[in-house]
Formats: C-alpha cells, structure tokens, sequence
C-alpha cells in the first residue's frame, strides 16, 4: 500500500506536470522555430494562448452533445491519474495500483475513447474523420506498445512499470538485446503517439488526425489544447521511467527527489530535442502508409520477443 | 431455506409463468403482464439461489425420474451458481425490460412469446444444475429449441433462414456433445457426472472427449469458425431475448467447455488442450471486433462483439487448462477467475447494450445505424446507459469490462513467465491479440455512439424519436449501476470469483485481493485499484473544471452556433459521417482478414446447400416408401374390404347364423 509521502507525491508529480506541459509544447515550438532560421514565438507562447482561449466565449455547433462539453475535463482528468502512476522523479511508481502496465495503457485508451467520440458528438463530419483517423492509429500503435512493454515486463518478471525500470537499470535483466528491441520498438510506437511529423501535426487544426478538435473553441479548446501538452510530455514521461530510468530517487528523500528531478529534465530536454530533429527532417507521411510503418514496429518489438524467448 | 429450494422456487413459477402467458393469450397486454410479474418473482428467486449457492459446497439433489438409467440429480455446486446468478439477473432486468417492450409485439403472439421465454430460461437453468448427461442433454435441446422459437419470432424470411442456420449448428453442436458423453458414459458405466468425474480415460480417449465437448459447446458459445449463426440468429430476435441469448446462452457454452475440460475431465488436461482453448480465443477475439467495425447493423454489430468477448473468456479458461496441465494451482485459478469473471461482466455490458439497441430499435423502427443519430438529445438516459455499457466493453477503466481484462493478462503473463516452451511463446501473442482486440473495440464503440446518439438526426423517425418508457429505462439503469458496481467493487467480486474457481478445479484458493487493492496472486508484483483511479478521476478532473470556472466571469456565456464547419459549404445531413466510412481505414488495413470471412462465409453456405440439396433429395424420394410399400398394401386391404362387404348384409338371422358358427367354433377349437 502506498503511504501518504507516496501519495503526495504522485499528485505533486501529477500537477507539476500539468503546470509545465505548455511550456514544454512551447519548447518544442520555441525549437522549430530556431531550426527553420525564425524567430518563432517565446517558450511562453502557450501559457498566453491559453490565457486568451480561458476568456474567449466557449461555442458550440447546434448538434453538438454532452460528450463533447465534457471531453476536456475528462481528458485532462485520467491524463492526470496517468501521472500519478508513471514513475517519474523515483524509480518506483509513486501509486503502484495506477502504475500497472496494463493500466496505463488503458487509461491512455479511455482518453482516446473520449476524444475521439467528441469529435462525432461535434455533429461535424470533418471532426468525425479526425476521429476515425485518430482510433486507427490507435489500433496501429496499442499493439506494438503493449508487446514491447509485455517483452520488458517478462525480461523484469512484473507488469509495473517501477518494477521494469528497476530492474532494466540494476542490470538484472537476463536477455538485454530483447531489452534493447522493445525500447526501440516502443520509443517508435510512442513516437507515432505524440502525433509528430511524419504521422501528424498536433498543431495544425486543419490537420485531420488531430481533427476532432475542429470544432472547439474558447475555454474548451484551451483545455484541450493543455491536455494535448500533457499527453505529450507524459507520453516522453513514460518511456523515460521505463527504459532510461538512470538517475531517478530509488527511495523517498529529500535530496534523492531533487536528482531525480533534474536528472528528469535532463532526458525530457534530450528526448525533446531529439524529437525535434526528427520531426523537422521528415514530410508528413500519407495515412495511408502508416499502417506499412507500422510494421516496423510490429516486427522490432516481434524480434524483441523472439530474442526474449531464446534468452539472447 | 437452502439453495435448492429457491431454485425449485423458480423453476416452478416459471412453468407457472409459461402456461400463464399461454392461457392468457388472447389479450396481449394481460398476457405481456402475467409473463413479466411471473417473470420477475422467478427470476428473483434465482438470483436467491445462486447468490446462495456461490459460497459452496455444492448441494446435490437425487430426485426419482421416470428413467432407471438416468437418475436426476440436480447440483448446484459455486460454479453452477454463478451461471444461475447471472441468467437471473438478465432474466429479471429483461421481464422488466420486457414490461414495456413486448408491446411492440402486440397482435403478434407475445403470449406465444412469454412461454418460450420462460421455457428458456428455465431450461437454461436446469442445463446449468444438472449433474446428470441424460438429463443435461434434454435441457439443453429444449433450451436450443425455446431459443430458436424466439430467433423465428418475426416470421419474415431473415428470421426463419437465420433460424434454420441456428437451428442447424445448435444441433450440429449437440451431436458432438452427445458423443463426448456417450465416450464418458461408456467409460464409467453411467450417466451421472459423478461417475464422469472419477473415471479416469486413456490419454487419448480423454482428448476425443475434450476435443469433441469444445467443439460442440465452442459452436453454442459462437466462437470463431462456429460463429456463423450468431450475428444472424441474434439480430434477428426480439432485443429482450438477444440480450439472454448473448448475454447469457451463448456462456452456457463456455460453461459446458469448463464443465468438460476443467471438471469432468479433472485433472486429466493435457498441456495442448489449453494451447487449443487459448488460440481460438485469440482469433475469436480479433476476428469478432474486426467483423464488427464494419457492420453498421447495430444488433449485427453487438452480435459480432459476443464473438469478441468470448474469445476472450476462452483466453482466460485456456490459461485455466494450461495451469491444470502443468500443475500451476495458481495459474489456473488466476486464469479461470479472469474467464469467469468476465462471463459475468460481458453478461451485464453486453445484456444491457442489447437493451439499448433494443430501445433506439423501438423507437427509430430500424436496425439500421446510418438512419439514426443525434438520439442522446432526446433520448438522454438510453445514451447515457449506452455510454457506460460501451465504455464497459472497450475495457475502459475503473469500469468492470477492465478489471476482468487486467486479470486476463495478469493471467497471461503468469502463464508467460513459466511453464514449456510452447506456453511461453503461445501467451504472449495472445496478450498482444487482445491488446488490438481493445482498441479495435474501442474504435467500434465510439463508432456506435458516435453514429447513433451523436451528430444530426439521419432519418425523420430519429428526428421525432422520444425516450423510452419507464420500465426499459428502468431494466438498462440496472445493468449500468451493475457496470460500475462490478468496476468499483472489484477487491470485493475477484476474491468470490477466485474462489469458484478454486471449488471448481479443487485447489486451493489464491489471494486476489487486499482491502481496496486487486492483484494476481499473493507476492505479487503488480496490483491495481478501481476505487482508487475512480477517485483520482474525480478529484484530478476538477482541477480542469476549477480553471474553466475561474474565467467564467470574464467571458460570454456559452452559445451555440447554427451548425458545425462544413468547409464553407452549407451544412447536409449527407455530409455526417457514417458507420461506414468511419470504419473505412481498418477495412482497408485489414482487407485480407475480411477475405477470411468471406470463404469461411462461403464454406457455411456449401454446407448449407448441400443440406439443402439432401432435403430435396429426400423429398423427392420420401414417397418412394409410400408408392412401393404402403400404397400396396393399403390398396389391397381396400380391395380386400369391398370384398368381405358381402357379408356384411344387413340381415339379422344371418349374423345370429355366424355367431352361432364362431361358438362352433371356438367348442371344436378348446375341445382339442
């Protein structure tokens, strides 16, 4: 059972994360930016967007339900329980009944659920193409996600996500080219996730897979617009406690915590510019190629589980 | 009052109940009454005797049949109180239901209606507590048959072809169950389940028996290549009895297949048994949900789901037998419990979204999805109900369709980390079999809200739609409250679960739960909490809620505009979007497995035409024993009359004459 220094820090970690994610989308706009040669926005520029949206008036198409009013709040909310259970700042996940595995996965679906469903519930056909889009790639990147993680989890002997990343970073894993595979194969599975250049563009509107979100606007959009920051930067989160997890607090103390902490901003700063030189060196992909690339995916985290199994 | 005296209870009231609605039938809505309350007490009563029934040990009854071969014992031991617990809970939500429903059937026979109904889930309850083959067999014929009753209900040529297919493989099916019987029967020289369970069989007879039990229950319980009755005989029955059907028949065929390998096979599993169970279940899985997405047919639609969710009660039993086979207590009741504990909750999110179709279908007069939307505006509570059953079935947590999921891979990778070879490669792809499984499911679900609640109104009768009557209403609250309950109560419902799987595999229980927190066994690793997250849900999304809030007052009210964007183009109802072009990308991704359906689809209809062909072939040559043996011999027997006619003359003195000769007679004969 989790004591109460875990539980707080899970809903510390938990609402610092809201609290930075724009600033983090804003680093990722604030680094295209300096890669096209602009100047692009300050790394502030989200903070204000919302700010303005938060007071914009909230409109709504006619046929427009109530999935559609309440997606925001429940998008943000289950994105949130997600960052209570990813071990983050500590090698262990601070509540481990969210920490599972399993769980997470799908927690990440019941927000996919409603994201999607609030593009049909718009009454807009483009938005309901968005949404259609947005569940495909879903049906692409779960599997691949889940057999990569399920590779790790054998190699650690436990679904929790603590637990694999204990065990990946003490070395007690058995077969480390299996361990190799999977994170590769998961890192392209989350990729594809953080709706980035080739497969999407989170931040263009008119964007189809991201097109669920046509018809918001005001507060709404301005609260989707924070839950899409901190799906990405918990996408990053996850992949960071479970397979780089060197560095964090292997128990609750003060200044563990604080190395933690910065070793945690290191890699998220690392990982994000990384993926800033991806995104920035690919064209967007047609969708309908996503499926073939997929099977890169599919086949790595394959292999990793071939590898898992003769114990190389 | 024991567990067997409720369930006497309620098998009497709904023989009462059956030839109630029978007598009554000339007014339909006395008749629709009498079968519902009728219904309801009996239903009650069930659910009595299960719940009674779930904590063990198993009370048996031996009754005098009419049969000295067969005795009739009647068992009610955990297992078979689950099954009773849930075909009462469906059977009463579904005559609450029914109480409104069934008026759409008026002047149709709904008295007729309420017979098979009751004659069906009463048989359905004795298939469950009967511990003897003879009498296991005759229950699940007249169960098989009060079901086909219900699936010809409509008359119109879908349902009688439908009906002919189901009727078809139910009977295919219980040929083999038949047989792996008869295999038992002749080993321990009896037809009790008792003498079955301490016989043991060769290795390879003991597979015959299991191999054919799976083949014939796996057709009952509709998984893949057997499924080809289920999204044509489900659709095409009434929405109350679709929901029994899939909801509760179809587990009796996961029921028998626990019943055969796990219990009367005791002990007996080979490893590849499991292995079998476990990759039917897989492709049950994706195969249902993939066949799904492209229906927009939404009873069709569901129906394919149940193929989906069976296969993944067939994960859970398949880790079940594996844990058996390799002697892994502790698998095996983990795998078990994940199966049974999904039965129950597919039971309830798939009873109540039947029930939910069956509300949009009363009011829109179609089963057609492209003719609906925009229902949740006025039909609010029917969306809502619907909502959490398709959140329950795409596994959503803290829901229940979730928790029986986890402990499905929990089970998985228990399975995954020991045992053979062949073990440890086999579970792992099912997990990630299942995994696509949940977000194909999830895609289909938010396509059947999104397409029938969500959006413009498709159809005028949509438009016009209002929402269902109080009892129907009332029947799907039930089952959505039990949704959540089944989520949120996990640490109480696993451990019980856990526990029926023990009793039935006969080792020892294992530790599931721990004050609010779920896990796979003691020393786990891993564990989870459906109270837990639900709470952090709440309390983590009113953070979003307070800061929408805290700007309120600067900013406008909320407004709604004239319509959606539609690119500058004035908005048309042609330009919603549909079931099918929503589903267009996976029936592009996955055209090869569509292709599957179509030769299996195909192989079904060699078979049925070939059977046609042989009924013809018979009907031509049936009079052929008429022409050449009856005819003759009834002709001659005329010819043989008129002749004896002449001494048939009317005259008195004559007869007296030839009773006299028979006295004669007669004398001459007892003289010597």
């Amino acid at each position: 059972m989790p004591t109460l220094s875990h539980f707080l820090l899970a809903v510390v970690q938990a609402l610092a994360l809201f609290a930075v994610a724009p600033l983090i989308s804003g680093l990722s706009r604030f680094e295209r930016a300096k890669m096209h040669t602009r100047r692009g926005p300050s790394i502030f520029q989200d903070y204000r967007d919302i700010y303005k949206l938060l007071r914009r008036q909230d409109l709504a198409p006619s046929e427009a339900g109530r999935v559609f009013q309440f997606m925001p709040v429940i998008m943000l909310g289950a994105l949130m329980v997600i960052a209570t259970g990813l071990p983050m700042l500590t090698r262990f996940t601070p509540i481990p009944a969210v920490g599972d595995l399993i769980t997470i996965v799908y927690l990440f679906a019941l927000v996919r659920f409603f994201f999607s469903l609030s593009g049909l519930d718009s009454g807009s056909s483009f938005a309901g193409i968005g949404a259609s889009r947005e569940l495909t790639m879903g049906v692409l990147v779960e599997p691949i996600m889940l057999l990569a993680l399920f590779v790790a989890a054998l190699v650690a002997g436990s679904t929790n996500l603590g637990q694999i990343g204990i065990a990946i970073s003490s070395g007690t894993v058995h077969s480390a080219a299996a361990t190799l595979l999977a994170a590769g194969a998961f890192a392209f599975a989350l990729y594809i996730e953080l709706g980035k250049l080739p497969y999407d563009m989170a931040e263009a509107e008119q964007e189809l897979q991201e097109g669920p979100l046509t018809e918001y606007s005001g507060p709404s959009l301005a609260l989707v617009k924070w839950g899409l920051a901190l799906k990405q930067t918990l996408v990053v989160g996850w992949f960071i406690g479970v397979f780089l997890p060197f560095g964090s607090a292997t128990e609750m103390s003060f200044f563990g915590l604080i190395g933690g902490l910065i070793a945690f901003v290191v890699k998220l700063f690392v990982i994000f510019g990384v993926i800033a030189v991806i995104e920035n060196s690919v064209a967007r992909a047609r969708f309908r190629l996503a499926p073939q690339h997929s099977w890169l995916g599919v086949g790595a985290a394959s292999l990793a589980f071939v590898f898992y199994l003769v114990g190389l | 009052m024991t567990s067997l005296s409720f369930f006497w209870i309620s098998i009497l009231v709904s023989v009462v109940g059956a030839l109630a609605s029978l007598l009554v039938r000339n007014s339909d809505s006395t008749a629709i009454r009498a079968a519902s309350g009728v219904g309801i007490v009996a239903s009650a009563a069930g659910l009595v005797a299960g719940l009674t029934a779930l904590s063990g040990p198993a009370a048996i009854s031996h009754l005098v049949g009419p049969y000295p071969f067969a005795h009739f014992v009647l068992r009610l031991d955990p297992l078979a109180g689950l099954m009773i617990s849930v075909i009462s809970l469906l059977s009463l939500v579904a005559w609450i239901y029914g109480l409104a429903y069934m008026r759409e059937y008026e002047g149709r026979g709904v008295g007729g209606m309420g017979f098979f109904m009751h004659i069906f889930i009463a048989s359905m309850m004795l298939v469950v507590a009967a511990d003897n083959a003879f009498w296991f067999l005759i229950f699940f014929e007249m169960m098989s048959l009060a079901s086909y009753f219900l699936v010809i209900f409509d008359q119109n040529d879908e349902a009688v072809s439908a009906g002919f297919l189901y009727f078809f493989v139910a009977h295919a099916g219980s040929v083999l169950i038949m047989a792996a019987f008869f295999l038992m029967a002749n080993a321990a020289g009896s037809f009790d389940f008792a003498a079955f369970r301490e016989t043991s069989l060769s290795p390879t007879t003991a597979s015959i028996v299991f191999v054919l039990g799976f083949l014939g229950f796996g057709a009952k319980a509709g998984m893949i290549p057997l499924h080809i009755w289920l999204p044509r005989a489900h659709p095409a029955a009434p929405s109350h009895a679709s929901a029994l059907m899939s909801g509760v028949m179809i587990k009796i065929g996961i029921f028998g297949i626990i019943k055969v390998g796990l219990d009367l096979l005791g002990g007996q599993e080979l490893l590849w048994w499991g292995v079998v169970v476990l990759a039917f279940g897989a492709v049950s899985s994706v195969l249902g949900v993939i066949y799904a997405l492209a229906e927009h047919d939404i009873k069709k639609l569901l129906a394919y789901h149940s193929v989906e969710n069976i296969g993944i009660i067939l994960l859970g039993v398949g880790v079940g037998m594996i844990g058996i086979a390799t002697d892994n207590p502790t698998l095996a009741v983990l795998g078990l419990m994940a199966g049974l504990y999904h039965l129950l909750n597919h039971a309830v999110f798939k009873g109540l979204l039947f029930l939910g179709a069956g509300s949009v279908i009363y009011r829109t007069h179609t089963k057609d999805m492209e003719a609906m939307g925009g229902l949740a505006k006025t039909m609010p509570w029917t969306a809502l109900s619907f909502l959490i059953g398709a959140l329950a079935i795409s596994a959503i947590p803290p829901l229940n369709g979730f928790v029986s999921e986890w402990y499905t891979y929990q089970a998985l990778f228990a399975g995954a980390l020991e045992g053979s070879f062949l073990v440890r490669f086999a579970t792992p792809i099912a997990a990630v079999m299942l995994a696509l499984t949940g977000a194909l499911a999830v895609m289909c679900f938010v396509k059947a809200y999104g397409v029938i609640f969500s959006g413009p109104a498709r159809s005028e009768k949509a438009r016009h739609a209002t929402e269902a009557p109080h009892s129907m209403v009332a029947g799907m609250a039930v089952l959505a409250i039990a949704c959540v309950l089944l989520g949120l109560l996990a640490p109480v419902v696993a451990p019980i679960m856990g526990n029926i799987a023990s009793a039935t595999l006969g080792v020892p229980a294992v530790m599931l739960a721990d004050g609010g927190t779920l896990m796979p066994g003691e020393g786990a690793t891993t564990v989870l909490s459906t109270p837990l997250i639900a709470v952090l849900l709440i309390a983590l999304a009113m953070l979003p809620l307070v800061i929408h809030g805290i700007y309120a007052r600067m900013r406008a009210d909320r407004r709604r505009t004239e319509a959606a964007w539609a690119t500058g183009y004035l908005p048309d109802v042609h330009m919603a979007l549909t079931a099918k072009s929503f589903a267009q990308p996976i029936r592009m991704f996955f055209a090869p497995l569509y292709a599957v359906r179509k030769t299996v689809a195909s192989v079904w209809a060699c078979l049925t035409r070939g059977y046609e062909r042989f009924v013809c072939f018979a009907r031509r040559n049936e009079p052929w024993a008429d022409t050449g043996f009856v005819n003759p011999i009834a002709n001659s027997v005329g010819v043989a009359g008129r002749r004896l006619q002449v001494i048939q003359s009317g005259d008195f003195r004559i007869y007296c004459l030839y009773i006299v000769g028979a006295l004669v007679a007669l004398l001459i004969v007892a003289a010597s």
